[in-house]
């Protein structure tokens, strides 16, 4: 049976939630913006711009501030699909990149700083930014005040932040990460719009696993103290866990229990920190990306061309847009598409009270989800 | 025999009238025709290798400034109007003094120090981005892709000096070769002051006989690219660079693709490679790191000459205790798998030792790509080959470099050269590239 995108929206809005216990309906909302973006060529700053100021502004979040932005760099920036650049599959595109820092500026922001932990260092994420094909001095030109922090270890810091989950967390009680996540106003989490091969979609939210450091989260994590050169990725600690992170950090909650995998451990440890480390203002770079997983080592990801960029104020209520907008019930469960061998990050995080999935409460300026709506299945 | 030896003698004039064996650019050419050589005209080769050519044929290749060199076989008789024979394998059979006989040998045959104008071998790698068992790119999570390569091979035997250098491996059979691979096989040679002889693969031949359009274009593409790199004789005459000096026998070890030398190459850390041999204190001036890969085959006099070098401030890594430089064995000219896991221990150690430092020049967005440094004997220019073996260009490629050169220049097949913005770095200079195809130069000047 074939239905139509009106149709298609007025169901998945009315989608009963399945899971008991999640308080979806007292989860906050916030406004979603969506522009129209066929190509990179296009003007992306001024598109960004327009659907700023459908949020309200940037002004009022981030003048006179100190903002991070987590980007995603996924993998390593020596693996490309089919030899594309990488901001046109897996990784953020930098002039995505480029129009955010420039708008940030713009509106008055003291201190722009990206972050990301890049895959298997904790070298100068300059270096990583280079080695992506990103042009840093047009970054650098692009606003006063913009730096760059390789979040897997320490880097410029001198000590850790800890962020205690406030209450029951679902893996670990708390967070142990670098000081550029605590040392900050405004906290921006600058995604793609893609599938994830575990967890269904890697949006605003799931962006912000990378903000865990491999030096203490990593395969190669000390047993005692943090690993400042980590080589590996996390793929032990979080996802399967074979081990526990640096004792630095504290142990999750429930050792032996749940799945060990990344469907159940990963989409929990999402959530958490959506909590610990809250996001501000979430943008999901859906011009051009991946369908069928997050990187080119997944077999059978292919490029797709969503055309789109998406813009909000509670990452939740962003990502609930982001997934109807790619063709899934943000409120689906495990076993149903996306979420095949994996819980519902967003739902997950809506139970902690991040955000709500409810695309009934969540309004939607400038595109319209149906007119956005792009089948990544 | 006399017969021969006389014709040998007019040949010998001719070749003298002909362009030196140091410049010759190979082809194996697969037909005999007088007409198949319309196919050279206004292409950088030069040198023709031919099964049997008639006398005929030979007397066009001159008419057209070319030298025709007989395909031999040990007991073949030679055709009397050649201008020197190539044998794949050992020559045999007797030849006046002068005449060129040109052996491509087996790597573990191959004289090096020898007074040969031309040291080549039959055996090579093919080019290119390694694909796993099910045809997908070697490039898991993990890892960066990995590059198979002659490169480290070519470089560790040029290290040894004197001859031009040829590899003439074919093309994998039963392959249709793309025109990208041609290039990139031709420039795998290349960036290390080698030839490629050319070859076709059989669907080329067949095309290229009935002059099909899309051959045609294959072949002008592959002519551009030797051009590309004949019209530069002086990159030829340049040295690799840079502050890491790896001592290594190029007998053993230095014979083999996918040692240290391409692991190093992998990371884009420029590397001068010392054959042991020829270890002085002269060939480690500049180095600030030098890595001895077999520490118990170095005579007393040469220990001395690295114990020097770290007196005088140099970092020295020698290969765990017991390890030696591998041996090719017969046949082989890739390392054996317990010896390429005991290689890794070292090349960790090289990693971790260089660390993001950089020895000359850094590379940024090459994961595609192989790279050589190269100097020019006075020091004044120097140039930075890139080699893409992606089947797609790869833009936004940056290089921070050491040293004061104040000019950059882009030098791309088929394009003007452009003169590229040089930015002060952390570290010394930068400049940025847009975009490379296959390949593409920059040139360092003072």
């Amino acid at each position: 049976m074939k239905i139509t995108r009106r149709e298609w929206i007025a169901a998945i809005s009315a989608s009963p939630l399945l899971t008991g216990g999640l308080q979806g309906a007292e989860a906050p909302a916030g406004p979603v913006s969506i522009a129209k973006c066929a190509t990179y060529d296009e003007d992306v700053t001024a598109k960004m711009a327009a659907m700023f100021d459908q949020l309200g502004g940037l002004e009022k979040l981030v003048r006179n501030k100190t903002v991070t932005v987590k980007v995603n760099m996924t993998g390593s920036p020596g693996q490309k699909f089919q030899g594309m650049a990488l901001g046109l599959t897996h990784y953020t595109h930098p002039k995505v990149v480029g129009a955010t820092a420039a708008l940030l500026g713009k509106a008055g922001a003291k201190r722009i700083r990206f972050v990301e932990s890049a895959w298997a260092t904790a070298g100068p994420l300059e270096d990583v930014i280079l080695d992506s094909g990103w042009n840093l001095r047009g970054f650098l030109a692009a606003a006063n005040g913009v730096e760059f922090e390789n979040t897997n270890g320490l880097g410029k810091s001198k000590k850790y932040a800890r962020f205690k989950f406030p209450g029951t967390a679902y893996m670990y009680p708390e967070y142990v990460m670098n000081a550029a996540y605590q040392d900050t106003d405004v906290f921006v989490s600058l995604a793609k719009l893609k599938n994830h091969a575990d967890c269904g979609v890697t949006l605003s939210l799931k962006n912000c696993f990378g903000n865990l450091p491999a030096s203490i989260y990593g395969d190669d994590a000390g047993v005692n103290d943090p690993n400042e050169k980590p080589t590996k990725g996390r793929l032990d600690v979080v996802h399967l866990a074979k081990r526990q992170p640096a004792k630095i950090a504290p142990p999750e909650l429930h050792p032996g229990q749940g799945l060990k995998n990344a469907g159940y451990r990963v989409s929990r440890v999402v959530a958490d920190l959506a909590v610990v480390r809250p996001i501000h203002l979430a943008i999901i770079d859906g011009v051009e990306s991946t369908a069928g997983g997050e990187g080119p080592w997944i077999r059978g990801v292919r490029v797709v061309k969503p055309g789109v960029l998406i813009a909000g104020l509670n990452p939740v209520c962003t990502d609930a847009v982001c997934a109807a907008v790619m063709g899934y019930n943000p409120r689906a469960t495990r076993g149903t598409a996306p979420f095949r061998n994996a819980d519902n990050t967003l739902l997950l995080a809506e139970a902690h009270g991040v955000g709500t999935t409810d695309l009934k409460r969540i309004e939607v300026r400038g595109v319209p989800i149906e007119k956005a709506l792009y089948r990544y299945d | 025999m006399r017969m021969l030896a006389l014709a040998l003698g007019v040949a010998q004039v001719v070749c003298a009238a002909g362009p030196a064996p140091s410049a010759w650019v190979p082809v194996r050419w697969p037909w005999g025709d007088v007409k198949s050589l319309e196919l050279l005209a206004g292409t950088p080769v030069n040198c023709v290798l031919v099964k049997a050519p008639s006398a005929e044929f030979v007397a066009a290749a001159h008419s057209l400034g070319m030298v025709t060199l007989a395909i031999m076989t040990p007991g073949e008789e030679v055709s009397a109007s050649v201008d020197g024979v190539v044998f794949e394998g050992e020559a045999s059979g007797k030849f006046p003094d002068g005449f060129p006989v040109i052996e491509l040998l087996p790597r573990n045959k191959l004289l090096l120090g020898s007074k040969a104008a031309v040291l080549g071998t039959y055996q090579g790698v093919w080019p290119g981005i390694s694909a796993d068992d099910e045809g997908a790119k070697k490039s898991g999570p993990t890892s960066g892709v990995w590059i198979d390569t002659n490169t480290g091979f070519l470089r560790a035997l040029r290290a040894w000096g004197g001859a031009s250098v040829w590899i003439a491996n074919r093309p994998p059979e039963k392959t249709v070769v793309s025109t990208t691979r041609y290039l990139q096989v031709i420039a795998d040679a290349a960036i290390s002051g080698a030839r490629w002889v050319v070859a076709f693969d059989d669907d080329l031949v067949r095309r290229l006989g009935a002059r099909e359009e899309a051959a045609m274009g294959t072949w002008k593409q592959i002519a551009g690219m030797l051009s590309y790199f004949e019209q530069h004789a002086e990159w030829r005459a340049m040295r690799e660079s840079g502050k890491l000096a790896l001592v290594q026998d190029p007998e053993k070890g230095g014979l083999l693709s996918g040692g240290i030398l391409d692991m190093i190459a992998v990371k884009h850390t420029p590397v001068r490679p010392i054959p042991r041999q020829q270890l002085s204190a002269e060939a480690l001036s500049g180095a600030t790191m030098a890595v001895n890969v077999d520490a118990a085959a170095l005579t007393p006099e040469q220990k001395e000459i690295l114990r020097g070098f770290t007196r005088g401030g140099g970092t020295l890594l020698t290969g765990p205790p017991g390890w030696k430089d591998p041996t090719a064995a017969a046949g082989s000219i890739t390392l054996e798998k317990a010896e390429l896991e005991r290689l890794n221990d070292i090349w960790r150690d090289v990693n971790s030792m260089i660390g993001r430092r950089n020895m000359g020049v850094r590379l940024f967005n090459v994961a595609s790509m192989l790279s050589n440094y190269l100097s020019a004997p006075d020091g004044k220019t120097a140039v930075v080959h890139l080699v893409n073996y992606s089947d797609y260009p790869v833009e936004n490629v940056a290089m921070h470099y050491i040293e004061s050169f104040k000019r950059a220049t882009l030098i791309s097949p088929g394009a003007a050269d452009k003169q590229l913005e040089v930015y002060k770095t952390e570290e010394g200079w930068g400049v940025d590239v847009d975009r490379v195809g296959v390949c593409a130069t920059i040139r360092l000047e003072q």
